[in-house]
């Protein structure tokens, strides 16, 4: 047993350690496609504020897209709101956000994000976790009923990006994957 | 009398030609051998001179040749039996620039073999996999919501339950998969529609005995 003792610490660590040195000395090309799957992430949560803003989105939709939306954030994350007609910067989690998104008194909204890029990138944190920012714009345009612009804005905002080593069971297999989960979204900047 | 010195005349002379016809012949056979000799030494000189040059072309990579002429060339100078040590160390040489330079012709033949099996494959899946990939695209491309839904709902028939799992590789490195977050089928195809693009491709499918798909894994295109 004594000489099976090296042997046996031998595969302990080599073996149990592995997936621990995959994830850490990530190759830039897995490193790549980690930056592109966050920023894949919030290209999605533009399209669904698109489509839980838009007034032609039925409501069961905007409630689906809902919460497809909120499963890409990190429990009570926060969205800041401005307005160039209130000086401060409101907060609301990103559900209470969504719902006065689609709840908005115009005939018509539109909502672009644009310019989608990292401004801090995804850094390994002492608990595995890669964290980073990721900077939009966001014009916002809205109508009434007879299509004439009523208010809109520009603004830039840093959302904080979590990046994960996960594992799940899918049909009794465990499987690895990078779950990617959004943080706060703070506002940076209000223009005309 | 003058007859007689007529006689001995002519035979000394007949024995002076003779002689100088033996010395001559013996003279003439031993001067071949010596062209015969130093002829063979110039062949084997040039040889020697002729092997460096090939041997040292072939290590310099300066030939010109394939690598199995480089070898062939190697083996007919092999053949030789050249007993000289300058060509002796290039022959080492060489045999282990030949040896080196076929590995690694057999390592990149390998490498194309395993590229052309993998196109190959993805050949082979792009046709096994169009229906699905097809039917993705168009849940993708779908007008209105109501249009969207109903081609939700055919390609949910594909699927043993609309909570199937579906793995999305998002890259390939070192033998292994790395997986976005794992989804349904439902999710993923309500996603198609909100996303309004499609930009996968199947990478496998496991079936039920019944043939209706039990797991999804999709690439990242």
């Amino acid at each position: 047993m004594k000489k099976l003792a090296p042997v046996l610490l031998f595969f302990f660590v080599f073996v149990s350690a592995g997936p621990l040195l995959a994830q850490d000395n990530l190759s830039p090309a897995r490193k790549q496609a980690i930056d592109s799957l966050a920023l894949e992430k919030v290209r999605d949560l533009s399209k669904y504020i698109t489509i839980i803003g838009s007034k032609t989105t039925p409501w069961s939709e905007a409630n689906r897209v809902m919460d497809r939306a909120d499963e890409l954030f990190m429990p009570g994350s926060q969205m800041g709101v401005s307005s160039l007609l209130h000086p401060k910067i409101q907060y609301y989690t990103v559900r209470k956000y969504f719902e006065r998104l689609m709840r908005l008194n115009y005939s018509k909204v539109e909502i672009e994000w644009y310019k989608i890029n990292y401004v801090s990138d995804l850094q390994r944190q002492p608990d595995g976790t890669y964290v980073g920012v990721i900077t939009i714009f966001q014009k916002f345009k809205a109508y009434d009923k007879e299509g004439r612009l009523l208010y809109q804005d520009t603004t830039k905002k840093d959302i904080t990006v979590y990046v994960k080593r996960k594992q799940t069971q899918i049909q009794g297999r465990m499987i690895g994957f990078w779950d990617v989960l959004l943080g706060d979204i703070r506002v940076k900047e209000t223009s005309k | 009398m003058r007859n007689k010195s007529w006689t001995s005349a002519t035979g000394l002379m007949m024995v002076v030609l003779f002689a100088t016809l033996m010395i001559g012949g013996l003279s003439s056979c031993k001067s071949k051998k010596k062209l015969a000799r130093e002829k063979a030494a110039a062949e084997y000189a040039a040889r020697v001179e002729q092997a460096k040059k090939t041997l040292t072309a072939i290590l310099d990579g300066t030939s010109g040749w394939s690598l199995d002429e480089q070898q062939k060339q190697f083996d007919t100078i092999k053949t030789y039996n050249i007993d000289d040590p300058e060509v002796k160390d290039l022959m080492v040489k060489v045999a282990e620039k030949l040896k080196s330079e076929q590995a690694e012709a057999a390592r990149k033949a390998e490498e194309q073999r395993l590229r052309d099996q993998e196109a190959a494959k993805r050949k082979a899946d792009v046709e096994k996999f169009k229906p699905l990939n097809d039917a993705f695209s168009q849940i993708a491309e779908s007008e209105t919501y109501s249009e969207a839904n109903q081609r939700i709902n055919n390609t949910l028939s594909l699927f043993a339950t609309s909570e199937v799992p579906v793995l999305i590789i998002i890259d390939q490195a070192q033998g292994f998969n790395d997986y976005d977050r794992p989804t349904t089928i439902v999710k993923f195809l309500n996603y198609l529609k909100d996303m309004k693009a499609y930009s996968f491709a199947v990478e496998s499918v496991k079936k039920d005995a019944q043939g209706k798909i039990t797991e999804l894994e999709l690439i990242k295109k």
